[in-house]
């Protein structure tokens, strides 16, 4: 097996495997990240052709299982009621993701100590704080500062337009007295970092052919790599290797060509999402760790949380010019989102605005929910629905439960051999609760806003891109994986930087705390870099 | 698109026919019918081989209108079409719903039907879209109520 040699070896060229590769770059110590997609090519992103709107249904599919492209590996979530979305590149999933780009609030690290469930965080608001401000200026997140839902912060970029959908819905919200604000959004909505403005194509959710949209392939990988940063791609690892000691000394993966190779490495961090890390991790069982790498909690997979999402769209009597603009990204309501003892549930949920369903959309929605006829009356039903919808979706936080876990399954494997991960998740009663409050407020607030007509789904069954919990972070090995700073607590010299470390899900999109936190255990790494290992 | 997997010519017209008839022209708005805009080709690579499918489907309906004295299916009126489309739909139900959905995406992806539908017939890139002003004062109901998170 042919091998080389670095100082930090970076699995998953993901958000958080960019930022820390980027925040490791300034020591100049040799740094290769392996990932086992490719770059993306803007230029050949749906939305440059007519049927965009199909590709979601193949290539672009936000399903690994049904892209089944080579970069993907498959999950069985069979026993899920919510399956798994991601993506495989170069940016990871924030090559498909919406842009959403919410931090968490100063309570979101407290569940414990405020309302009794979960555990607490070992760190605060106040120690990501200033990660979070770094992270806004390089993903270029646009927005408008007096958020009253948030304690003061800036925003680099104007807010994403709410054009003529957003302004009825924000009148709704208006009408019922709830908060709502203009989403953060990693969109540049002018030049920023050498990205173009956002022109408001829409579906952010299959590329941004602009460039506009802050995925990690556009914001830290050209920064990291103009730093010297290696990005070996279609470079899959099969398990991370210890040395007598127990201290990790490498990986073993697969090239482009299939062949086995080996990369040594002194520091070896693990970035492939709440799914792909536990997999690797256990996949990396070995003598001295027979149930898994820096599994000796027994912790290492469990914990899995997701954000269970309900979906409420409206139906209303005039255009609302919603195919136009960031899909996802407009306006962000958390009227609900702390613990009220009045309500039967804890924690709580943030409410993201939609953009109206697109043509293909539109006529697939409306025929499965057969309202649209064939025939003579097909295009007057159509034209009465299209262009009429506005929904939301309530991003329910999810706690964590040990049962919820992922394991790897016995029989199915990726087209390398290696043992795919299985899911095993249920939705737990505080979760079904709070999502019947959200489907009922958001009904409120979408006839507020004028619908005629609602229509809800929950839980939302494609919604599994929020991936967490699965080697959390804590004080105590007993009850955490990796430390305060993403450590291991088995494994002096591996660290962990993806969504797997979050202690609680908070009730808000994860990607901007993954990548603060990333520039975090950066700068610990960096600060404790001559006495890592003693 | 001329992609029509082994269909024979007079199962292309007869599919072509359907076609129209699942989604007819509109004189109002200028769209075509869906058969018109060749979407029987469309249809026949996204099913691939499920096409032969369809074939019993075709051939009923053409044995149906024939039986009716007035030839093959795409040789009725557009009223008798639908009719007959309809019985036959009604006997076989799963000969519609899987083609619909391939009608249905590979019509509303063409410039004429965006056109017709007061869009620009393109794809989104490069053009993008203009979105006019947002009003501030929206907000100020917002602002009032002061600041709602929690203290932790």
């Amino acid at each position: 097996m042919s091998e080389d040699a670095v100082d930090v070896a970076i699995i998953g060229a993901g958000p958080a495997g960019a930022t820390i590769a980027w925040s490791l770059a300034e020591t100049r110590m040799k740094i290769v990240c392996l990932e086992q997609g490719d770059w993306m090519n803007p230029a050949e992103y749906p939305t440059t052709r007519m049927d965009w709107e199909m590709r979601r249904f193949g290539d672009y599919s936000l399903s690994p299982n049904s892209r089944g492209l080579d970069s993907d590996y498959p999950i069985n979530d069979d026993d899920s009621p919510i399956k798994i979305s991601n993506y495989n590149a170069v940016g990871g999933s924030t090559v498909l993701y919406a842009a959403h780009y919410p931090r968490f609030h100063p309570s979101d690290f407290r569940v414990k100590s405020l309302d009794g469930v979960g555990e607490d965080w070992p760190i605060d608001y106040a120690t990501l704080e200033p990660y979070y401000a770094q992270n806004d200026e390089i993903m270029g997140v646009a927005g408008l500062a007096g958020d009253p839902a948030y304690p003061p912060k800036d925003v680099p970029l104007p807010p994403v337009p709410l054009g003529r959908l957003g302004r009825a819905l924000g009148r709704g919200f208006n009408e019922l007295g709830w908060h709502w604000w203009h989403s953060d959004s990693a969109i540049a909505t002018r030049e920023h970092g050498g990205r173009a403005p956002c022109i408001n194509l829409g579906p952010c959710i299959m590329g941004c052919a602009q460039g506009a949209k802050g995925s990690a392939d556009v914001t830290y990988w050209p920064l990291a790599t103009r730093q010297g940063v290696e990005v070996r791609t279609r470079a899959r690892v099969s398990r991370i290797t210890v040395d007598e000691n127990g201290l990790a000394n490498g990986v073993v993966y697969f090239d482009a060509e299939g062949a086995e190779r080996r990369l040594r490495a002194e520091i070896v961090i693990v970035a492939c999402n709440g799914v792909g890390t536990p997999r690797l991790l256990l996949n990396s069982a070995c003598e001295q760790f027979p149930d898994g790498l820096a599994n000796r909690s027994g912790l290492v997979g469990r914990n899995f949380m997701f954000h269970p999402y309900a979906m409420v769209n409206g139906l209303f009597d005039d255009p609302l010019e919603g195919y136009k603009g960031p899909a996802g990204c407009g306006i962000i309501s958390q009227e609900f989102y702390e613990t009220d003892a009045d309500r039967d549930f804890l924690r709580g949920y943030t409410f993201e605005t939609l953009r109206g369903m697109t043509p293909v959309s539109t006529a697939l929605w409306a025929m499965g929910d057969g309202r649209l006829p064939w025939g003579a009356g097909h295009h007057r039903t159509f034209e009465q629905l299209f262009d009429r919808t506005a929904g939301l979706v309530a991003i329910c936080e999810d706690l964590p439960e040990e049962h919820n876990r992922v394991t790897l399954d016995p029989d199915l494997t990726d087209r390398h051999g290696i043992p795919s991960p299985k899911i095993d998740y249920t939705l737990s009663d505080n979760s079904r609760r709070m999502l019947d409050h959200a489907v009922a407020r958001g009904v409120e607030v979408l006839r507020a806003a004028g619908a005629r007509e609602t229509f809800a789904d929950a839980p939302l069954p494609p919604a599994g891109w929020h991936l967490m919990g699965t080697a959390r972070m804590g004080l105590d090995p007993e009850t955490s994986v990796v430390d305060s700073w993403g450590r291991c607590h088995d494994v002096r010299n591996l660290f962990v930087v993806d969504g797997s470390i979050f202690v609680t899900s908070a009730g808000v999109n994860p990607t901007n705390t993954i990548q603060a936190l990333s520039l975090y255990i950066g700068d610990k790494i960096k600060k404790n870099l001559t006495n890592l290992l003693d | 698109m001329s992609d029509t997997r082994g269909l024979t010519e007079a199962q292309q017209e007869t599919l072509t026919a359907v076609l129209d008839c699942l989604i007819p022209p509109d004189p109002a708005t200028g769209k075509p019918g869906a058969g018109e805009l060749g979407l029987a080709a469309y249809v026949t690579e996204r099913l691939g081989q499920a096409v032969s499918a369809l074939v019993p489907g075709l051939t009923a309906l053409d044995t149906r209108a024939t039986s009716s004295g007035s030839g093959r299916f795409a040789e009725l009126a557009p009223e008798h079409r639908s009719e007959t489309l309809e019985a036959y739909a009604a006997d076989d139900p799963g000969f519609l719903p899987g083609l619909l959905f391939h009608v249905y995406c590979g019509y509303y992806q063409q410039a004429e039907v965006l056109e017709g539908l007061g869009m620009e017939g393109r794809p989104p890139h490069p053009k993008g879209y203009e979105l006019g002003p947002d009003d501030p004062s929206l907000l100020d109901p917002v602002r009032a109520r002061g600041a709602v998170y929690r203290r932790a």
